[in-house]
């Protein structure tokens, strides 16, 4: 299977190299038109990791590739440094325009990221056809001809044979990232920013990378159409040249690298042959994308894809769509996990959660609230609506702040920590909105949830996963084990959204256990799910927690599944807890029962 | 010295008039939708265009285009956001931005298409003789496009905050599901935005006309400005949006007069990425009540 995959990764840089040789046998104009298609589709590949993964608009992609244009001749022309080093630096420099670009951008979405590129496209163009000492103004400066070790990049075939391989070289680059963990992780991040919060992905982390890698291969290709276009003027790089490179992965389609070559290179292609009409092709290109947005939202990879079949393997079942039949690799037993070291009913204290404070406004969510969690134990948290047990939740995994109280974990105080720290901890949680990594397959959520996710470490395993190495088969094996636990291993490569609710949650343990926590925290589990579902699910939790030595903290609105799947019980009322002890016990409790139904104490 | 300073502070205040009316369309579009609208400064260039159809072309007298165009080209916004915006009701803010960017970009080629020239000059509306207050010349086309502008975004304010139509913008902006429970449609308040943000757009382009020229740049150029302007006032007040405006326009004219033209134009990228870094919700931010 790894073959294959490592395959899949090949064939976009076998496919660009299959360019370059097709045009070497064609009339030199023809190279021409190749070798500047060859540089839009990287550029288009580019724009897949930040605009198709990431979901970041960029209207400057114009000005970062005269950053990397104008770096690169300005080193051979003023400071004499051969073209492959000034290359570097252009990718350098273009990787620099992107980092500073995401400061602001990142900390929002959507709109304002797209005007915070806008606005800085503008600005550098103005820049540097006001900095005329350095740029030569808007006349331009001359792009000398390369020199690459004594090859002196002079004709047609020349300049297509160096575009060529250099693009390939980039586009393989990317297509392994896009395709590995950091791609799916960044879908992951666009996705959901809780759950991926929740699985150790540093969402403004991962837009800075995607940010940081897509222009430092804009700004390389840049630097790679220069010598071609010989003559650099700020104008060739404007915001409308900016905004139709933002069409290229619109149109070609966002989520794989095919979608960045088709548009990337179809959409420089074309005007080539709509010479005639030239006048009408801004229009026309205008307008097609906003017939591609309204009407097909998957580009052309999608339109081919459905004509064809299954040409275009789809990107969402690359790490699965592969794999042989399931069964055969799948242990018969679970993988190895922590040694079960305290016996069941250990007393010893996991969660220690004591005096937690939290008031909205006036509102004192919160009081001195304190619960433990033993280890292995399962703790049911119940109370009527609007007693708090949704703000402790969240102060426990970290997505709100206490103001008072403190949360030990194992020794560790959890106060303080990013929600994002926890994984590493051992603790892992499920949603009351079932939030899986809706367009990753199955395999690809429970990957995620292995909490190996900082940007650094799924670059590199992206890289693995591109030869096959043996992390990445451990991590495939370690995630369909995960699947084969909650009864899902014939779903692995299917994506996520197309599960039943029921299977959304049980794929959500999945990816909570594959990790070997030591505590779960799940959020109102069973909410939505059908009475059967419901004692399904609380058997495979029992069986789960008993056979991994996962203790649990269970929020839960559905008291007879509570009483029957926790050890131990706390039932919170306005902010505090108010009864604690065993399930069926507390749940008689007239004050318990008050606090549901408002009987009176007496009856 | 001073009659410098004050030179330069009138014309900054003149650009900075203009930018409040621009500002002021994207945020009544941003304040009902939730969505920056792109193709706003295409708007703005239709404005623009149309003046000087009106004005040089047909020679009809000058009032008319202050009259008609704002209608014209807000009900060219309403008939676009029906027939694009409203199809893509259910799509995420990306998808919706990307089609407004397209639709700028369509706008202005048509322009093009239509006028194929660098750059159309309008005639000022007024030629007269220049106010000289303490050695300070203000020209009659300065006043009236200060007070026109002004005049305009003053109304505006006052028709969001006390009209019914405000009401429902401002309903529908803090919750889509709870206006439509109170008797709003959500198509209905969206068309009226965004013919709305088309009218100030238009008016915009017609003050901006004489000053700029029609191009295709202009539309870029009034959509940076307008947004910039907007973040200051922190993008959901209308007074944000105007007062954002008027000092984005004194900061350029300053920055122009006193260091260098180009530093005119990096000024504006410095303010938008300093206020979303350390001040997102704008430099004049509205009072908000505390509630229990």
């Amino acid at each position: 299977m790894f073959k294959r995959f490592a395959f899949g990764g090949v064939a976009p840089f076998v496919a660009v190299l299959l360019c370059t040789v097709l045009g070497l046998a064609l009339e030199n104009y023809l190279k021409y038109v190749i070798a500047i298609a060859l540089v839009s589709m990287l550029i288009g590949v580019a724009l897949v990791v930040l605009v198709g993964l990431a979901r970041c608009i960029t209207l400057a992609s114009g000005a970062v590739m005269a950053i990397g244009a104008y770096t690169s001749t300005l080193l051979m022309t003023r400071v004499g440094i051969p073209y492959l080093i000034g290359l570097v630096c252009a990718a350098a420099t273009g990787a620099l325009a992107g980092w500073l670009i995401a400061l602001p951008g990142t900390r929002f979405r959507g709109h304002n990221l797209a005007m915070v590129t806008l606005v800085f496209q503008a600005v550098a163009i103005i820049l540097l056809r006001e900095a005329k000492w350095l740029t030569g103004g808007a006349e331009g400066i001359h792009v000398p001809q390369p020199v690459i070790f004594g090859w002196r990049v002079a004709n047609d075939a020349d300049f297509l044979l160096l575009i060529g391989l250099l693009s390939a070289v980039a586009i393989l680059l990317l297509s392994i990232l896009v395709r590995g963990p950091f791609g799916k992780n960044l879908q992951a991040a666009s996705g959901n920013e809780i759950a991926a919060e929740a699985f150790g992905i540093s969402v403004p982390a991962y837009l800075r990378a995607a940010f940081v890698i897509s222009s430092m291969a804009v700004g390389f290709s840049g630097a790679l159409a220069a010598p071609r276009i010989r003559i650099l003027d700020p104008e060739s790089f404007g915001v409308l040249p900016s905004i139709f490179m933002l069409a290229y992965p619109i149109v070609g389609g966002m989520q794989s690298v095919w979608g960045g070559l088709l548009g990337g290179g179809g959409l420089r292609i074309l005007p080539e042959f709509l010479r005639p009409v030239a006048d009408f092709q801004e229009l026309f290109f205008a307008s097609l994308v906003i017939a591609v947005v309204m009407f097909f939202p998957g580009g052309m990879v999608e339109l081919l894809r459905r004509s064809t079949g299954r040409l275009f393997s789809r990107t969402n079942k690359q790490l699965a769509g592969e794999a042989p039949p399931l069964p055969a690799i799948i242990p018969a037993e679970p993988i190895a996990h922590v040694a079960p070291t305290m016996p069941a009913n250990s007393s010893e204290v996991l969660l220690r959660v004591e005096g937690i404070d939290r008031h909205f406004g006036a509102l004192h969510a919160v009081n001195a609230a304190s619960i433990t969690v033993p280890v292995g134990g399962i703790h049911g948290l119940i109370g009527p609506n609007g007693a708090g047990k949704t703000s402790l939740f969240n102060i426990i995994s970290g997505f709100l702040e206490a103001e008072q109280g403190d949360i030990d974990f194992a020794g560790t105080s959890l106060l303080d920590r990013p929600a994002r720290d926890r994984i590493a901890l051992g603790i892992t949680r499920t949603f009351q909105h079932v939030a899986v990594f809706g367009q990753l397959s199955c395999l690809e959520n429970v990957i995620i949830g292995r909490g190996r996710n900082a940007v650094v470490d799924s670059i590199k395993q992206s890289f693995d996963h591109f030869v096959g190495g043996r992390a990445a088969e451990a991590a495939i094996r370690e995630a369909l084990a995960a699947l084969d636990a909650v009864g899902l291993a014939d779903q692995a490569s299917k994506p996520a959204s197309s599960l039943s609710l029921g299977n959304q949650r049980r794929l959500e343990l999945a990816r909570a256990i594959v990790s070997n926590p030591r505590l779960i925290l799940l959020d109102e589990p069973v909410s939505g799910l059908a009475s059967d579902e419901v004692e399904e699910l609380r058997q495979l939790l029992s069986r789960t927690s008993a056979e991994r030595q996962i203790a649990m903290l269970v929020v839960e609105h559905n008291i007879p599944f509570v009483a029957k799947l926790c050890r131990t019980l706390s039932v919170m009322g306005s902010g505090a807890i108010v009864a604690e002890g065993n399930p069926k016990e507390v749940i008689t409790r007239p004050g318990v029962r008050q606090l549901y139904f408002g009987e009176q104490t007496a009856a | 010295m001073l009659v410098e300073l004050g030179l330069v502070l009138i014309a900054g205040l003149k650009f900075g008039a203009i930018y409040a009316l621009a500002a002021l369309g994207l945020v009544v579009v941003h304040k009902a939708t939730k969505t920056v609208n792109f193709a706003h400064g295409a708007f703005a260039m239709l404005g623009a265009f149309a003046s000087f159809l009106i004005v040089v072309q047909w020679e009809w007298p000058y009032w008319t285009a202050y009259l008609l165009i704002p209608i014209t080209i807000g009900a060219v916004a309403a008939l676009l956001e029906f027939v694009i915006l409203r199809p893509l009701r259910r799509a995420d803010m990306f998808t919706v931005v990307i089609a407004t960017v397209f639709l700028g970009i369509a706008l202005g080629e048509a322009f093009r298409l239509t006028y194929n020239t660098e750059l159309l000059a309008v005639p000022g509306m007024f030629a007269g003789s220049p106010f000289v207050y303490w050695g300070v010349i203000i020209t009659q086309e300065t006043l009236w496009v200060i007070a026109g502008a002004l005049v305009t975004a003053v109304g505006c304010v006052i028709v969001f905050r006390y009209g019914k139509l405000g009401r429902g913008m401002r309903a529908m902006a803090a919750s889509v599901r709870g206006a439509q429970i109170c008797g709003y449609s959500v198509d209905q308040v969206y068309m009226v935005a965004w013919c709305l943000g088309g009218a100030l757009a238009g008016l915009a382009g017609v003050f901006v006309a004489p000053i700029a020229g029609v191009s295709v740049e202009l539309s870029i150029a009034v959509i940076t400005a307008g947004f910039v302007a907007g973040v200051l006032g922190g993008f959901d007040s209308l007074k944000g949006a105007i007062l954002g405006g008027l000092l984005l326009g004194v900061i350029e004219s300053l920055a122009a007069a006193y260091i260098s033209s180009a530093m005119k134009n990096c000024v504006s990228f410095f303010l938008l990425f300093f206020v979303l870094m350390w001040r997102p919700e704008g430099l004049f931010p509205e009072k908000v009540a505390r509630r229990v």
